[in-house]
């Protein structure tokens, strides 16, 4: 008799406490979820960005994404529309199903809002005004080669840190070198377009025609193996 | 309690049972065979039990449906209350059933316990070895997940390499030519009642053996077997020398019954139970399919096969292993018992577990296939990252972005289908990177094609930044001499010292 009702107080404990055993599947987590049913942001990211652009958005290979002036400089659209369709003339995919990727309108919805709930700062700017985005006209190269001499050459003119290397104008586009000049990459140490020139911030036409400059620094079959020393 | 011994004797006087059950209990064993070594088969049977009672538990709420099996495991998962852990206990039960199914095999080989008179003992054992294994692959398939459906897929592919009958074969296995609902209801059949029926009628006909045979006495150096003088040895064994198998052996069995019931019950607690995985569902390709461990070393071993192979190891790998050990018996049924004389016996059973853990060891993190999203998720260590110029770190990106880190690990992270290349600056020179992205070679796609020479460039530049720091890059020592003495025209390439690239 005692040993029935022992057994049987045990088997209630058991029962009670047995969801808390380790072994007890979690509730709504599914062991391994459809992969286009996953919305968390840090997946999501972690899955698909953080190789190129960095853990948590920063110290990556490519552009910082976790940079709060990018993040206050950048409208939705652009960024969805970059995530969805790629940059051309860069090494970003696309990752939009329709562009085939593999990530669904839910998805870069969430990626999208991730990014502004994780990394933008309200007072990222301090009340200054930003470029566009996007330039609107055609820059002027002549008056670009100023603006580099003036804001950009300090830094950039040791062989290790060319940004002038054909290679290194080969392989991004336009809008690429547009957006490291206003939002910079602070995670290496590379001002934002307020504190490049010194005294003032680059205006809408400086960071264009700088931009036009350093186009025109590209040549017709660039990164050839064995070409002149640079 | 008088009513209790007076049906006991209304019933005894009709079936009669209780004079075999007593012989079977207190029939004589050979002393030294109440020994540790010989408590495993009992266990098998204990945990079949097991299987038994869970399975049915299990079946109450398991729908063998297409659109129903997943959910309903997700039900028992997560809405019936202990259903989890019944779950879990039928999943352990069953990788401890192979285990020491296999453990039991083992060891009747290693004590010769095949020999004469007991070569049928161990036939029908490895016909109830087959139908573990056919439990364990069907009960896999039962749970209807991603890993199944795949595994299932597999299986079907390698049925219908089988020449001749290979189509109606996959067509009998899946009630179909694809994988659908027929398919679930066929393994359902074929785990619920086809092979568990097979496997309690083999069961008895093994035991009935043992006891009609006597227990394999411990194999003793220099009594070989002789099928003329065996039985008498033996009767004299059990009848000068013998324990009754109650209690003298069976203490024994029942404490490590129990061990293994209670190692399978804290399994189930801490690890939980298998899957289900993901939905099976043949668009999702970002998925990694695996087989339950005890097939995981044909998963192995078959990734290390020329494709050219496949087919014949999995068509004829199969039948051989079965029937040598179906010929074992018959082929060695006499002689020496003992290991101490049997070093190739001992030399084939070590071989095949040390090929099996290594199989099994390599399968379970598969360094022969490459990590798929290791490109978009894995980061270039952020050190790295810092000491780049713009153009090596252009190559950084085009390194992810060509997908080389799902072969290639950087800081221990990414693929390892080829080498890491944390160091590959100190062991090749630049011309050798060049000439490695672009034709590839050995096991590692030509780039050539697909990259443009400036993408080609920042790539070789980046690769040569990843050395240790205290330690030069490689570089092409005719091309030092070059630039130190000046470079020779082009028209003299000719001659050996000099070099045909320019200086950088
Ligand atoms: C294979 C590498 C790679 C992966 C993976 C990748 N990117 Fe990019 N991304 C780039 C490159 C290269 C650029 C161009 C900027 C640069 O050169 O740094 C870029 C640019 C961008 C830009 C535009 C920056 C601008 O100029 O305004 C956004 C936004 C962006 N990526 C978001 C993402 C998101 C979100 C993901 C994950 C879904 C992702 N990227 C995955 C390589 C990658
Ligand atoms: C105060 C110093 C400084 C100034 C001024 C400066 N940069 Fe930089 N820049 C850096 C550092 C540091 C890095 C990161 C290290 C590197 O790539 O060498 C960098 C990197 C870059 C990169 C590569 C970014 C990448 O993702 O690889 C570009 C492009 C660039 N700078 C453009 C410019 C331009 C254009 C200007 C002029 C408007 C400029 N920089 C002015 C310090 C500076
Ligand atoms: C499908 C897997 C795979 C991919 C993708 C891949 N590699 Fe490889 N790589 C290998 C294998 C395997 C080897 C070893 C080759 C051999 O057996 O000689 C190798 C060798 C190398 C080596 C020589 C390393 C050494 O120490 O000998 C370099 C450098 C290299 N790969 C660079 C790259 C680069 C750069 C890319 C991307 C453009 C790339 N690999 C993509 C599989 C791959």
């Amino acid at each position: 008799m005692k040993v029935s009702l022992l057994a049987g107080a045990a088997l209630l404990l058991f029962t009670a406490g047995c969801n808390r055993l380790p072994g007890a599947p979690k509730a709504g987590v599914e062991e391994v979820p459809r992969p286009d049913s996953i919305t968390s942001f840090k997946t999501l990211y972690g899955q698909n960005c953080a190789g190129c652009h960095g853990d948590n958005g920063r110290n990556g290979a490519a552009f910082a994404l976790n940079n709060p002036v990018y993040q206050a400089w950048i409208d939705d659209a652009s960024l969805r529309r970059i995530i969805e369709n790629g940059e051309p003339g860069t090494q970003m995919p696309a990752f939009g199903t329709k562009a085939g990727g593999m990530l669904n309108d839910a998805q870069l919805d969430a990626l999208v809002h991730g990014m502004r709930s994780e990394w933008s700062k309200s007072d990222a700017v301090s009340g200054q005004t930003l470029p566009p985005y996007a330039a609107a006209k055609t820059g002027d190269a002549a008056a670009g080669k100023a603006v580099y001499e003036s804001a950009c050459a300090r830094c950039h003119s040791d062989a290790g840190n060319k940004i002038t290397d054909p290679t290194y104008l080969a392989l991004v586009n336009d809008q690429t070198l547009r957006t490291i000049i206003v939002a910079g990459r602070p995670d290496l140490g590379h001002p934002d377009w307020r504190s490049t020139a010194s005294g003032h911030p680059l205006s809408d036409d400086d960071i264009t025609n700088l931009t036009a400059w350093l186009a025109s620094q590209r040549v017709s079959a660039p990164g050839q193996p064995y070409a002149e020393p640079q | 309690m008088r009513w209790l011994t007076e049906s006991y004797k209304w019933v005894e006087r009709r079936v009669q049972l209780e004079a075999p059950v007593k012989d079977a209990m207190l029939h004589p064993v050979p002393k030294n065979t109440a020994s540790w070594w010989y408590v495993f088969g009992s266990a098998a049977m204990t945990l079949l039990m097991l299987q038994v009672a869970t399975g049915i538990l299990l079946a109450l709420i398991y729908v063998p449906s297409a659109g129903d099996a997943w959910n309903t495991l997700q039900l028992l998962n997560h809405e019936i209350p202990l259903g989890w852990f019944i779950r879990a206990m039928h999943g352990w039960g069953s990788n401890f059933m192979v285990a020491v199914v296999l453990i039991h095999m083992m060891q009747v080989f290693m004590f010769g316990a095949y020999k004469f008179p007991r070569e049928l003992t161990w036939v029908v054992g490895v016909l109830l070895l087959l139908m573990t294994l056919g439990m364990a692959f069907t009960g896999q398939v039962l749970r209807f997940d991603q890993d199944a459906y795949w595994g299932l897929g597999i299986g079907a592919s390698i049925s219908s390499r089988v020449p001749i009958v290979g189509g109606p074969l996959v067509n009998l296995l899946l009630g179909g030519p694809i994988i659908g609902g027929a398919t679930l209801t066929r393994f359902f059949a074929l785990h619920v009642f086809v092979i568990p029926g097979a496997l309690l009628a083999f069961v008895g006909l093994h035991v009935w053996m043992v006891l009609k045979l006597g227990v394999n006495e411990w194999p003793m150096p220099g009594r070989p077997v002789n099928r003329k003088t065996y039985d008498a040895e033996y009767h004299k064994l059990t009848h000068d020398d013998g324990i009754p198998f109650v209690p003298g052996a069976l203490w024994k069995d029942l404490v490590f019954s129990a061990g293994i019931i209670v190692a399978v019950a804290v399994c189930a607690a801490i690890f939980g139970p298998y899957g289900p995985t993901g939905q099976p569902d043949p668009t999702i390709i970002q998925t990694a399919p695996k087989p339950d461990f005890f097939f995981l070393w044909i998963y192995a071993v078959l990734s290390y096969l020329p494709p050219s192979l496949e087919t014949p190891f999995l068509l004829i790998a199969p039948v051989i292993g079965i029937g040598f050990l179906l010929v074992l018996p018959f082929w060695a049924g006499e002689g020496e018992k003992s290991w101490h004389r049997r070093p190739v016996a001992v030399i084939v059973l070590v071989t095949v577990a040390v090929l099996w853990g290594v199989f099994t060891h390599l399968a379970t993190f598969t360094p022969w296939s490459p990590k798929m999203d290791a490109w978009s998720g894995s980061t270039v260590p952020a050190k790295i990252v810092h000491n780049l110029s713009p153009v090596e770190r252009q190559g950084a990106v085009i390194f992810q972005s060509k997908q080389c880190r799902n072969c290639h690990s950087i800081g221990g992270v990414g693929g390892e289908r080829g080498p890491a290349l944390d160091n590959v600056a100190s062991r090749m020179t630049e011309d050798q990177l060049i000439r490695q992205v672009i034709q590839g070679g050995g096991n590692m796609p030509a780039y050539g094609k697909n990259l443009a020479p400036s993408e080609v460039t920042a790539l070789v530049r980046f690769l040569g930044t990843l050395h240790p720091a205290g330690q030069p890059a490689a570089s092409d020592a005719s091309r030092t001499a070059a630039a130190q003495f000046g470079a020779p025209s082009q028209t003299q390439s000719s001659s050996p010292t000099t070099s045909p690239q320019k200086t950088q």
